[in-house]
């Protein structure tokens, strides 16, 4: 028989509680997002087609044990800080899956600053980049901001996933570069690529007290359970707004 | 001796230089920044653009990136400052705030222009980077973008040697 997602008119696609990210509810429910270019998977995902009257709307199955940011959004995190029309500076964009949603979200409106350092996935990732005008692919190693500082503007959010000791510094200098005022970062930490000994909670606890000292106001953690290991994504909020008084 | 400040912004689509207004005191400066990043007109009062200039092409943009990124002077940029930036009198010394202490330093050795990257300097830049496309005139919000993209692409392709006669080209 046919397998899984077909059979369009069973399915019936809703916008999820995030705005820019929708929810399929077939057979299974699915987290997905409005494809940015109709007719092409990025990484072999499934494409579901919802006929909206005469025109039909494409969507791309996103996988939480693929994405961390599709894993905390299932995990039920507040607020992803990603929404159409944003700017988004994302380090360790790998070869451009979570990308790749990260521009369906974002939309023609927004833009995707796209750190990579590898180039075995940089070669992936700029040619997701082609067909997504929305990408900007950078090639270069985030330890180092000054060194693409000409390619990327100030941004609302930065994301990262880089998965390096040194992570939470990476993420402060290239917020003290490109982070607005007010702006928050979304950052996964896997416990083991930080200290391998320590138990994963205070290797959480420790990377949000050195991310305190560099003015981000941490304002929420989750844990990935249970679709990755001891991996915990933290948002906070960049030079938050002092709050008034009186 | 009175001092002047200049900030050099270099962006996808050009070199730029802003004029930052005359201040005595730098600590009272910081937080005047720190509050003008968010409000134009704020920053407007803070800082001028004093030059503006355009790379000529794609390639030239790579040229000056490439250059840029390892804090080398590029000719463009020697020309630029040359042209741009006034000579410190005995009256008045001229500092050019940049965003990458190699670059300062080579500029330092090479036009015998004062440079720092410290201080008050991060922070008007990030100012700038925030309300560039407004403070260029003839830049827009999509122009702005349209050469980070185009840079981007050009300069990522470069670094992975990539080669577009042949799409698997390895790198041993």
């Amino acid at each position: 028989g046919r397998g899984g997602m077909r059979g369009g008119k069973k399915v019936v696609v809703e916008p999820h509680r995030h705005e820019g990210v929708f929810i399929s509810r077939g057979k299974e429910d699915a987290l997905v997002t409005l494809n940015m270019v109709p007719g092409e998977s990025v990484y072999g995902e499934k494409r579901i087609s919802v006929e909206d009257g005469e025109k039909k709307i494409e969507y791309r199955a996103w996988n939480p044990f693929r994405s961390k940011l599709a894993a905390a959004i299932l995990g039920g995190v507040d607020k992803i800080h990603i929404k159409p029309g944003c700017k988004v500076l994302y380090l360790g964009a790998a070869s451009g899956t979570t990308v790749s949603h990260v521009s369906d979200i974002v939309g023609p409106e927004g833009l995707v600053y796209a750190v990579e350092f590898s180039h075995r996935s940089g070669r992936d990732l700029i040619n997701v980049a082609k067909k997504r005008t929305n990408i900007i692919p950078i090639i270069e190693d985030a330890r180092h901001p000054h060194k693409y500082r000409m390619l990327v503007g100030m941004v609302d959010t930065v994301f990262a996933d880089v998965a390096q000791p040194d992570q939470a510094r990476i993420v402060a200098i290239n917020a003290h570069h490109f982070l607005k005022n007010g702006g928050h970062v979304v950052i996964s930490i896997k416990a083991n690529c930080i200290d391998s000994t320590a138990a994963p909670e205070a290797v959480f606890a420790e990377e949000v007290n050195k991310l305190k000292a560099e003015k981000i106001k941490p304002q929420e953690q989750l844990t990935l359970e249970p679709y990755e290991r001891d991996h915990a994504v933290v948002v906070g909020c960049y030079r938050p707004p002092a709050k008034k008084t009186g | 001796m009175a001092q002047s400040m200049f900030i050099l912004y270099e962006h996808s689509s050009g070199y730029a230089l802003f004029r930052v207004k005359e201040f005595e005191d730098v600590g009272l400066l910081q937080p005047q920044v720190e509050a003008s990043v968010t409000d134009l007109s704020l920053f407007n009062s803070l800082v001028k653009l004093a030059a503006f200039s355009p790379f000529k092409s794609g390639t030239n943009a790579l040229d000056n990136m490439n250059s840029v990124s390892e804090g080398l002077v590029h000719e463009d940029l020697r020309l630029f400052l040359e042209t741009s930036v006034p000579k410190s009198t005995k009256k008045e010394k001229v500092i050019v705030g940049v965003g990458d202490s190699k670059l300062g330093a080579a500029i330092v050795e090479e036009l015998g222009i004062s440079c720092q990257h410290t201080g008050v300097v991060p922070e008007i830049i990030r100012g700038v980077r925030c309300h560039f496309p407004n403070l260029v005139k003839g830049l827009t919000e999509q122009s702005a973008a349209k050469a980070q993209l185009g840079l981007g692409h050009s300069y990522s392709r470069a670094k992975v040697k990539f080669n577009v006669n042949r799409v698997d080209n390895m790198i041993i």
